[in-house]
């Protein structure tokens, strides 16, 4: 709950920066939007590593393999950081090359995923008869 | 990690406007381009080291 209102203040203070900024110098409302969006998520990565704990213990427990459950981590993060660069991008006009980032973040989940759906396939093929 | 380099970034960016407006005023354009450069480079070099942390953060956390 304190850090709900940490972020929603760190947000307010970060739209009135911009606005205030913004008919000066429009380049530095951009940097400050930035800035604020990394605030805001390194506040929330605190609860990341806590839910992961208890992530790790689940996976621990069922007995999946641990390559899986580091994949489905990462996959995880590239879509945070593709959300966070292709937002980024979208708030400066560049709203074209916020999609070539969400395509380049889709392709490399879909290039890390590629192990998985091949290790399915290859359990199939064992439970198939000869 | 705190809000005041919120208000730094903001300070900077009024600061460069009103010292480049002084030089454009008083004839000096090119000093003033100069000036805007450096308060652009000052406030980039911030955001950089910020976007660092956060990448390296997320590096040990989500295990890359």
């Amino acid at each position: 709950m304190d850090t709900l209102f940490k972020i929603i203040s760190v947000a307010l203070i970060t739209c009135v920066a911009c606005m205030v900024v913004k008919p000066v110098r429009a380049d530095f409302a951009v940097l400050l939007s930035i800035v604020g969006g990394i605030i805001i998520i390194l506040y929330m990565l605190s609860y990341f590593a806590d839910i992961f704990k208890i992530f790790d213990s689940i996976f621990h427990f069922s007995g999946v393999n641990s390559s899986i459950y580091s994949v489905v981590l990462k996959i995880i993060g590239v879509g945070y950081l593709t959300e966070f660069a292709s937002s980024v991008c979208s708030d400066t006009g560049n709203s074209s090359l916020a999609d070539k980032v969400l395509l380049g973040g889709k392709i490399v989940i879909l290039v890390m995923s590629l192990p998985i759906v091949t290790s399915i396939l290859d359990i199939v093929m064992q439970l198939l008869p000869k | 990690m705190d809000v005041d380099i919120i208000f730094k970034i903001a300070a900077i960016g009024i600061l460069t406007a009103v010292v480049s407006q002084i030089l454009k005023n008083s004839g000096k354009d090119d000093i003033s381009t100069l000036a805007t450069l450096a308060g652009v480079v000052i406030v980039l070099f911030m955001v950089v080291g910020m976007i660092g942390e956060l990448f390296t953060n997320i590096r040990t956390i989500f295990s890359f």
